[in-house]
């Protein structure tokens, strides 16, 4: 089962293949120290231009930006307290106080180590894991696939975390947009206005330039130079091995690893939540909790070691079931179908080389963040904070154009991707989450589609989705989703009151 | 006098018109993505074509993916007949989308040139499937009615022509599931979802452990699996499959036509270019012109008769 990984090893080191991983890296510690950037929308704004690579250097690329714009997020979020990721809020908590104390260099040496421990341990997860896991992807059929997608839709539940009803707005808004097109069984048109372009339905790669990559360019356009004189001669900076020592959080780093592979595991919710999961639980077994928030570097481990851990543990149902559970992972996984290579059991049969590359480049993705994003270039790259933001925006706005228009070739996507980005604007203005709507896309479309197909199969017969121990287990987690946060909410409820 | 001078003259700037073309580059549309089936045979017929047509020419692959292939299909038929732009074509799912809505063209929008690949429909189950022959399946499908299903790539394509041509065979009725494409269809028949499918033998060929072909619905037995039996020849006279090949937008002049027609049989005729088909797994059945013409007719016509007595949508 494992022999695959290992032969697929020297194509990993094929020069091309891993100068991608490489310059993916340091790409996407650049895009994730720019505040609003996220790698979501790096990744989709870039996926476009991969099309014509060998799909290891595309993929390396990927692997590279995930792992580095995860790790970037903690330079504006230490240094200005502006996360430059989603992911990244949890570590202004510490971050910033940190670098207050003037400690900010040993904060973001903390964060770089801890992102890299995260994602190696990811990526071993996605080895371990996968395989064996693609083995079983055949007891998956229709029936089982879609309580998978309605475990995921319920597991958005984990995402709301402010208001509840504009994140259930925001879902609903993307399960409708997985209705256009042409419907799954009879091919009838839905909300196409008679536009060939939208038989097929909605692009995943132009609802994400337009939602996760406008919004913050207006932004960045916006808001000319507020915070950005960051005085990187403040940045305590002392070789990254005589810090190292100084780092002494193994029980946190294992606890954030795991919380953050089982949270990347599960559709729905991503590497945000894994962060504040990590953080809460590191705060509440640690000995001296009172100091948290002003300036434990724990806390910045537990942070970032979760965010990062989530990375390629987020690809392990794409690769095997083909669905994705996170955005990016959505987009990696439009980026291995123009490639030609399915995901599923035959993915890793036809394709080992690939697909287990593909691992084996999100471990040195992972590894490759200390040194280069440790050792040598911390300083440089909180320098970038201080590029000019019109500049940026543009050049952006210039890639998100391209991109979306390669994509198929026509200027309709590109009007759809505005309007999107319209849209995104607008909600994101009036503070609704983003990422339900990504996720309804999704997974609303996976639900609807093998839910009639299941039906089909029994024969109209409901009682065909519960036949079997697979759907029932998926069930069951889905319920326990659903009504576990209340009952544990009365259970406190109740012992705070005895 | 006049007439016939006139005549020599028109067909000297005939000839003169036929020397110069191409003089620049042929388009070939393709209305899937990059990396597919249709879009691999119109690489490499292109690939060949230009060195067909000689003096340097430039045949280019435009990807045009959408609307099941119709915006590929649309595009060559209103595309001007000059013989810069050809397409690839997809029988019978081209023709059989113009049944189940509003198409801009029809069977007569097209200049046939040639069909290349031919790709026969099966009767296929998993491996580990208690039906071991097309009868067993058959026999369990007239036993209780609609209990056995099968698994299709899409309504309206070859596969659901098929399954439908054999329950009229047969008078067996099964259940038809329509999937999002082969492969998912493919993977439900092995994981035991549905009980049969009805893909093409090509779509089989990766996996001869974990599939069991019952019957192919050709007139022959395929080079590529004599083993298995015709439905023809187990007594169900049902023939399916999906063909692949190259048209140009109707009206095409005949003396552009018949160059482009002899190129195209020079391709077919390169043994490089069979090896390479062979390669892809691509079964070729080479029609020229009014052969190809005739299939197209003669697939609209099972198209519109489905259409009229089971509609699918």
């Amino acid at each position: 089962m494992y022999s695959d990984l290992f032969h697929a090893l020297p194509d990993v080191f094929a020069w091309t293949n891993f100068a991608a991983v490489v310059i993916g890296v340091i790409a996407g510690i650049v895009v994730g120290a720019m505040p609003g950037l996220s790698a979501t929308m790096a990744i989709s704004v870039l996926v476009p231009f991969t099309f014509g690579l060998e799909p290891l250097v595309a993929l390396g690329l990927m692997a590279g930006i995930y792992n580095g714009a995860m790790y970037g997020g903690a330079i504006p979020a230490v240094l200005l307290r502006i996360p430059g990721t989603p992911a990244a809020v949890a570590t202004t908590f510490d971050g910033y106080p940190m670098a207050q104390k003037g400690e900010g260099g040993f904060a973001l040496q903390v964060a770089v180590v801890s992102s890299s421990i995260g994602g190696i341990a990811s990526a071993f997860a996605l080895m371990l894991l996968a395989p064996p896991l693609s083995k079983v992807t055949l007891l998956f059929g229709p029936s089982e696939v879609f309580w998978v997608a309605v475990f995921g839709l319920a597991s958005i539940i984990f995402l709301l975390g402010g208001n509840p009803v504009k994140g259930l707005i925001s879902a609903c808004f993307g399960v409708f947009v997985s209705v256009i097109g042409s419907d799954p069984i009879y091919g009838n048109d839905r909300f196409t206005f008679g536009q060939l372009e939208m038989l097929d339905g909605i692009n995943i790669v132009i609802l994400l330039v337009g939602l996760y990559a406008l919004p913050p360019v207006i932004d960045l356009l916006e808001t000319p130079l507020k915070t950005d004189g960051v005085n990187s001669s403040k940045l305590g900076t002392e070789p990254i091995w005589k810090a190292l020592p100084r780092m002494n959080y193994w029980k946190t780093w294992l606890r954030g690893s795991l919380l953050g592979i089982w949270i990347g595991i599960l559709p729905g919710a991503g590497g945000s939540m894994a962060a504040f999961m990590s953080y809460n639980e590191a705060r509440r077994t640690s000995k001296h909790p009172e100091k948290w928030g002003e300036g434990e570097p724990e806390g910045v481990a537990a942070a970032e070691v979760a965010n990062n851990a989530d990375t390629a543990s987020a690809l392990i149902p794409a690769l095997t079931l083909g669905i994705p559970g996170t955005a990016v992972a959505a987009v990696m996984l439009g980026g291995l179908l123009v490639h030609g290579l399915q995901p599923g059991p035959m993915l890793f049969r036809d394709n080992p080389d690939i697909v287990f590359g593909f691992m084996w480049q999100f471990l040195f993705g992972a590894i490759l963040l200390v040194l280069l994003g440790g050792s040598l270039a911390t300083n440089s790259f909180a320098r970038l904070l201080n590029l000019p933001r019109p500049l940026l925006g543009s050049v952006i706005i210039v890639l998100m154009l391209i991109g979306v228009y390669s994509i198929h070739g026509r200027m309709f996507d590109v009007y759809l991707m505005l309007g999107f980005g319209a849209i995104g604007w607008v909600m994101d203005r009036l503070k609704f989450p983003l990422p339900p709507v990504v996720l309804g896309l999704i997974l609303g479309g996976f639900a609807e589609e093998n839910l009639r197909l299941a039906l089909r199969i029994g024969r109209g017969d409901p009682m065909v989705l519960f036949q079997n121990t697979t759907s029932l287990i998926l069930v069951a987690l889905t319920v326990a989703v659903v009504v576990g946060p209340t009952l544990k909410k009365r259970f406190i409820d109740r012992r705070e009151k005895a | 006098m006049k007439t016939p001078l006139t005549a020599l003259a028109l067909a000297l700037m005939a000839t003169a018109a036929v020397a110069e073309y191409p003089e620049k580059p042929v388009e070939v549309v393709v209305g899937y993505s990059a990396g597919g089936g249709t879009d691999v045979m119109a690489r490499t017929v292109a690939q060949f074509l230009e060195r067909e047509l000689g003096d340097g020419a430039s045949v280019v692959v435009k990807n045009m993916p959408g609307a099941g292939g119709q915006i590929g299909f649309t595009e060559v038929s209103e595309a001007a007949p000059d013989g810069y732009t050809l397409g690839t074509f997809n029988l019978p799912a081209a023709l059989a989308l113009t049944k189940d809505r509003a198409a801009d063209y029809d069977v007569d929008s097209f200049t046939y040139l040639a069909n290349f690949v031919e790709d026969p429909n099966t009767i296929t189950v998993a491996a580990t499937s208690p039906f071991q022959t097309l009868d067993e399946l058959i026999d369990a499908a007239k036993a209780d009615p609609g209990a056995i299903t099968l698994g299709l790539s899409s309504l309206g394509g070859n596969d659901h022509f098929a399954a439908n041509m054999m329950q009229d065979a047969s008078g067996a009725e099964f259940t038809l599931v329509p999937f999002k494409g082969a492969s998912n269809a493919r993977t439900a028949i092995m994981g035991g979802h549905v009980a049969a499918g009805t893909m093409t033998l090509g779509q089989t060929s990766n996996f001869p452990d974990d599939l069991r072909v019952l019957a192919l619905l050709a007139n022959e037995r395929s080079p590529f699996r004599p083993d298995v039996p015709t439905a023809k020849e187990l007594g169900y006279d049902v023939q399916m499959s999906s063909l692949r090949g190259i048209v140009a937008p109707a009206g095409l002049d005949d003396a552009t036509t018949d160059q482009l027609r002899a190129a195209l049989s020079a391709v077919n005729e390169n043994p490089d270019f069979q090896a390479m088909m062979a390669e892809q797994g691509n079964p070729i059945a080479f029609k020229v012109g009014g052969d190809f013409a005739a299939i197209a007719a003669e697939q609209d016509g099972i198209a519109a008769q489905i259409w009229a007595e089971t509609p699918w949508k």
